[in-house]
């Protein structure tokens, strides 16, 4: 009986809901019907349907990835290929990936090298397989030795020392580095190049995973540490959380990031942060697959044996306008 | 009638009880030691601590995991587990985001429809339970997965991202700002208005289970279930209503994510379940059931916070965070074993 | 007139001056005739008959697998008869819920189901029955009330306890059973099941328990008290029905019965004099039929 009350109610509610809801249309914001862009547009290569698999340490919902992706699935729209996307952060499970890869048969593998020691097996496997391999985004000192043709990623401590060298010379003595994931080397070396260049900077670790958490705790930070004059956040979602715990813990610190969005781009170009470091995420998967078509239609081997640098560039208010439109795309 | 009485059966062995023991039996004791040791601990240790701002960011920050630990706690005092909130509470957040960008609607719709989906999952969480009799560990586990899943899978598949896009500039954004997460001004300090609704529903959670009928229930239901279905107790009821207020819960943690910063990573809250669940079990809680109180859940929200942002205003090493961590969390247990065990004696 | 003190509870004190209680109502609080339940093809009950009245105590005796707690699960509402009739004041009914059974005046005390342990007694006495004050959604527990009136009824049962707001867990097992009792009457019980309430307990607690059901009885409910024991039964009952395998194997007025056959009944005497018999007849050998033989005195002797 009060089983059949709920259902009712919430059945009851299922209708009512929805029809309320046609009387209540925003006027602003909302989806664009049609806005989806289907990139490449351009004419499709001729050569033979291969298959590549893109293998990232990438966590669910991070993204930062969905834009490698994008690239990599622009890619593979232009060159005839069908891609494979798959991702496992630990590196365990990611090796297993890898491997299965090499039994499917793909013809070319992408990877990204987060723990190269777990993936070297896997990866000779697939050199043994005379199965080509690009790294992407992380492990570019390991890249060569574990059999990858080319690496197309930035190298996080030349980020981190690019952010550095910019705010040593605009006068920052103080930087905050946010880090939100403890034990992350990639973001560990992003602190440590800010640090190589301004010795007093100081990392701080928040739970990525939740962001009242990182707001709560940046505004911590601030109100202990009176003396911060810049916040770093190495995430687009994390600084656009930091710029609201500044806010609220009042602190006139300004704000440094890494990576972009469509709406870190707009604050850019609004001036409520300084600038970011573009590592070109889009450009990483991009190369990656174009990378191993090219070597599948000439043998062709980019970069001469050593990692092709996607970044770090970076994006300050001059060059934001520009590169707000392409983030909107999802490509920046 | 008209027996007297025979004479009165005591017991010699029972000593009497002193007021202070019968305070030290409260489920709340402990953590609140624990509490009060760790505030004079950090505000020796740090002086920055004690300022009111401080003390605002601390209230904040073990707000959004005790508004959490409300419905957790009462779960478990009714017997029950769910690990499936950390998720939910995103769940909720993407529903109420995507479903008011998709459609271009006032973003109330979305607010009104999450709750409905919130207390839709609580409900199916408890029904499912009641009807296999699987404990609840497992079907709040299958739930968790299968919400991460959906946050994942329907926010690319409906907004083609992993994350929501802004609905910042959409109509009803800035009066659901204003509710779910604005901030107020008490003499200067802008205090985070998840705090007023953390202590409204700490109060009003405190109140159901101390002073009305359902309070009983639910304490009965964990306690004994069978012994409580024996004297009437709906306790099938009782514990799908429990379910349902978690989802409640998870709604309005989730509406201030949505509205705080306008997107919601799909891949956000896992691991927060945990978290409330500590909370819980910091403040008394039995993980067996039957036993704890909804103050002792917001005292070890409380602790959480405390511990959290002291060691930023102390400015150590965090390294060691989740060390102390399962530390509180085995000590506060070994404490309720102890009061269990002093409460059962026979 | 009884004046209950603290004298040794007999068969004399009990029946003194009493007619045969059968004939002292017109219609019974409960009465079962020719009950049966099966579950599936196993039949669980057959052939039960048995009759509850006010202010008399009727005894249900067996041993595990007797099929007692089929036989009080069918009169507290958790399952119905499919043979026979069930009559409550002389009125023809199958309980569908326990809620039923309760509204009907009929309430059970379960040996392990009682109480919940970490709730404090006046809580666990008002459980499912809780007193309210005010009104919509400020509607309350009145819990000065509850803690009165649960003082003051286990304080009419005999226990005077200082805090009601101490778990119940605290209790010794007699206490608790107290308390459920005491609770079964204050909500107007007019027939108290009682399951093996003295089975987990010693000696002193279980005559501890077994005064309380002769105060119940004495207060005008009609009890039905389930056990395996004749010792604790035959003091305090005024009808034995006795199960075996499901099955009725007698139903008596104390007038009828004696501890002692009541004792070799239980026991099974006959079933093993029978024993000796079959051995004898098979020519089994002399030693076995002398060993069971002393087997069925002895048991007699020790039960006596």
């Amino acid at each position: 009986m009060s089983h059949k009350l709920s259902w009712r109610k919430l059945a009851a509610a299922a209708v009512v809901v929805p029809a309320l809801a046609l009387t209540a249309c925003s006027s602003s914001g909302g989806r664009t019907p049609e806005a989806a862009n289907e990139g490449g547009g351009g004419a499709i290569a001729s050569t033979e349907r291969i298959n590549v698999a893109l293998i990232t340490h990438a966590a669910p919902g991070d993204t930062f990835w969905d834009i490698v992706r994008k690239g990599a699935e622009e890619a593979s729209a232009k060159d005839n290929v069908e891609l494979q996307y798959l991702s496992d952060p630990e590196g365990g499970r990611q090796a297993q990936l890898v491997e299965q890869a090499i039994d499917q048969g793909v013809d070319g593998i992408a990877v990204t090298l987060a723990k190269p020691d777990a993936l070297a097996g896997a990866l000779k496997k697939a050199e043994d397989a005379g199965i080509p391999v690009v790294s992407l985004n992380a492990g570019e000192d390991r890249s060569a030795e574990l059999g990858a043709i080319t690496h197309f990623g930035s190298n996080e401590k030349l980020a981190g020392e690019a952010v550095g060298d910019r705010l040593a010379t605009e006068g920052y003595k103080h930087p905050i580095c946010v880090i939100q994931e403890q034990g992350h080397v990639g973001l560990e070396n992003r602190c440590a190049g800010v640090k190589a260049k301004v010795p007093d900077t100081e990392v701080l670790y928040v739970q990525g995973t939740d962001m009242t958490q990182v707001e709560s705790t940046v505004t911590a930070k601030l109100q202990a540490t009176k003396a911060a004059d810049v916040v770093i956040g190495l995430g687009a979602p994390f600084t656009l959380t930091i710029l609201k715990s500044i806010s609220g813990a009042g602190s006139d610190a300004k704000v440094a990031s890494f990576d972009m969005n469509a709406e870190l781009a707009q604050k850019i170009v609004d001036g409520e942060i300084l600038f970011t470091v573009d590592q070109q995420p889009w450009l990483q998967g991009y190369g990656a697959v174009d990378a191993l078509w090219l070597n599948k239609r000439g043998g062709f081997e980019i970069g001469g044996g050593q990692p092709v640098l996607t970044g770090p560039t970076i994006v300050d208010q001059k060059s934001a306008e520009q590169v707000l439109q392409f983030a909107e795309e999802g490509v920046r | 009638m008209t027996m007297t009485a025979t004479a009165p059966v005591t017991d010699e062995r029972v000593g009497k009880k002193s007021t202070l023991s019968k305070i030290l039996g409260r489920p709340e004791i402990g953590a609140l030691v624990g509490a009060v040791a760790l505030f004079i601990f950090f505000a020796a240790v740090a002086p920055v601590f004690l300022q009111p701002a401080s003390i605002a960011t601390v209230l904040y920050g073990a707000s959004t995991i005790g508004i959490m630990a409300v419905g957790v706690s009462l779960l478990m005092i009714g017997g029950e587990f769910d690990l499936s909130t950390g998720v939910a509470v995103i769940s909720s957040a993407l529903m109420a985001s995507l479903f008011s960008w998709y459609f271009s609607m006032n973003v109330w719709v979305g607010v009104a429809l999450a709750l409905v989906m919130s207390l839709g999952v609580g409900f199916i969480n408890g029904w499912i339970l009641i009807k296999t009799q699987l404990p609840s560990f497992i079907v709040t586990l299958a739930t968790f997965l299968m919400l991460t899943g959906l946050n994942l899978g329907l926010t690319r598949a409906i907004g083609g991202s992993v994350s929501t896009p802004s609905i910042s500039n959409m109509d009803g954004f800035d009066s659901a700002k204003a509710i779910f997460a604005s901030s107020v001004n008490i003499a200067g300090v802008e205090v985070k208005i998840t705090v007023f609704i953390w202590i409204a529903m700490v109060a009003v959670a405190s109140w159901i289970l101390l002073r009305t009928r359902v309070g009983n229930w639910i304490f009965a239901s964990g306690g004994d279930s069978n012994a409580a279905r024996a004297v009437g107790v709906p306790v099938v009821k009782t514990k799908i209503g429990l379910f349902m207020a978690v989802g409640f819960c998870a709604w309005v943690l989730g509406m201030h994510n949505l509205f705080a910063f306008a997107t919601v990573q799909s891949g956000e809250g896992i691991g927060n379940e945990f978290l409330y669940i500590i909370a819980a079990v910091i403040g008394g809680c039995l993980l067996t059931g039957g036993y704890g109180s909804a103050i002792g859940g917001a005292i070890g929200a409380f602790i959480f916070g405390m511990a959290n942002k002291g060691i930023v205003y102390a400015e150590w090493n965090p390294d060691w965070f989740k060390f102390f961590l399962g530390l509180m969390l085995l000590l506060a247990t070994i404490v309720n074993l102890v009061v269990k065990r002093r409460a059962e004696q026979k | 007139m009884t004046t209950m003190d603290n004298k040794k509870i007999t068969q004399d004190t009990l029946l003194q001056g009493e007619t045969d209680p059968l004939t002292s109502t017109p219609v019974h609080l409960l009465n079962l005739d020719k009950v049966g339940k099966h579950y599936g093809n196993i039949i669980a009950l057959r052939d039960v008959t048995m009759a509850v009245d006010a202010g008399r105590v009727t005894c249900v005796l067996g041993d595990n697998g007797a099929g007692k707690s089929t036989l009080i699960k069918i009169i507290a509402g958790l399952h119905q008869h499919d043979e026979g009739t069930f009559t409550i004041l002389g009125e023809d009914r199958k309980l569908s819920s326990p809620r039923e059974a309760l509204d009907s005046g009929i309430a059970a005390v379960y040996q392990d189901l009682a109480v919940v342990s970490l709730m404090p007694i006046w809580r666990n006495f008002f459980l499912g029955s809780e007193l309210t004050t005010g009104v919509g959604p400020f509607k309350r527990l009145d819990v000065e009330r509850m803690k009165q009136i649960t003082k003051k009824e286990l304080q009419d049962m005999g226990i005077d306890l200082r805090d009601v707001e101490q778990p119940i867990g605290q209790l010794s097992g007699g206490e608790r059973q107290c308390v459920a009792i005491a609770r079964a009457v204050h909500f107007g019980a007019k027939v108290l099941i009682l399951d093996e309430p003295t089975a987990a307990l010693g000696v002193k607690q279980s005559g501890v328990v077994l005064r309380y059901i002769l105060q119940a009885r004495d207060r005008g409910l009609g009890v039905i008290f389930i056990t395996h024991n004749p010792h604790h039964a035959y003091p305090v009952g005024d009808r034995f029905l006795l199960l075996k395998r499901g099955k009725s194997i007698g139903y008596y007025n104390k007038k009828d019965i004696t501890l002692e056959e009541l004792t070799a009944q239980m026991a099974g005497g006959a079933e093993l004099a029978e024993l000796a018999h079959e051995l004898e007849a098979l020519g089994g050998h002399k030693d076995v039929v002398a060993e069971v033989e002393a087997e069925v005195e002895a048991t007699e002797s020790r039960r006596a």
